[in-house]
């Protein structure tokens, strides 16, 4: 299927590419169906494209590339239900970039509101942890090599 | 919307497993005890506007990553 967006010009998608977002990403309910792609074969940011959205698309980085020290929460029963997640091998998390201030600019990654993505069955959700542990700005100096899960 | 008075020491049940507890009001303020199953998450409205605010400000970003491509790249 082709697509038309507005950062990227018209895509070519292979349908089990999407990732289908049941509930939206916070903010933006209507756009269910996503596809993730990377910025650049060097590039550790990875664009997590709305399909139903052409204007719409985040970038995205690993917890793991953002030298965050120890990120980890529990996924609970009704979001592991609607994912159909069995196993920890499934399941890949992504950070929502935000590049902000102008002329100083900034980058900060989301902890509050982690996506994860069911890499098998191809769901995704944005999680709301602890707002009293996690901000929704951390700020990101620099970055290291993690790679994705293969099946994104 | 279904609207209800209680007083304090008061209870409304939603369904089999949620039960809203009216504790204290003191002036404007009311303390509310929520008994919810695990499965169900409880969070102040202010959360998800929040990350609903954040995520508007995520999706502007532009095509051009270079500020991003700048970072040090370590370990």
């Amino acid at each position: 299927m082709r697509i038309d967006t507005t950062r990227f010009g018209t895509i070519d998608v292979e349908p089990d590419k999407i990732i289908t977002f049941p509930q939206g990403i916070l903010g933006f309910p209507e756009s269910k169906r996503f596809i993730l792609f990377p910025h650049g074969s060097e590039s550790l940011f990875w664009w997590l494209q709305s399909l139903d959205d052409g204007d719409l698309a985040f970038v995205t980085i690993s917890p793991s590339a953002v030298c965050v020290e120890d990120y980890s929460f529990k996924i609970s029963d009704d979001v592991q239900e609607m994912l159909k997640i069995e196993g920890p091998e499934q399941v890949e998390v992504l950070l929502l970039v935000t590049i902000s201030g102008k002329p100083q600019q900034s980058v900060t990654v989301n902890l509050l509101g982690p996506i994860v993505i069911n890499v098998e069955t191809r769901l995704g959700a944005q999680l709301i942890l602890d707002p009293v542990k996690y901000p929704v700005k951390y700020p990101i100096t620099s970055a290291k090599n993690a790679p994705l899960k293969e099946a994104v | 919307m279904l609207v209800l008075r209680r007083r304090p020491g008061e209870k409304i049940r939603i369904g089999n497993d949620i039960v809203i507890e009216v504790l204290e009001i003191k002036g404007r303020q009311v303390r509310i005890g929520i008994n919810a199953p695990d499965r169900i998450s409880v969070l102040r409205e202010e959360v998800f506007l929040k990350i609903e605010q954040e995520n508007r400000q995520a999706a502007q970003s532009p095509v051009d990553l270079t500020i991003l491509e700048d970072l040090p790249v370590v370990g």
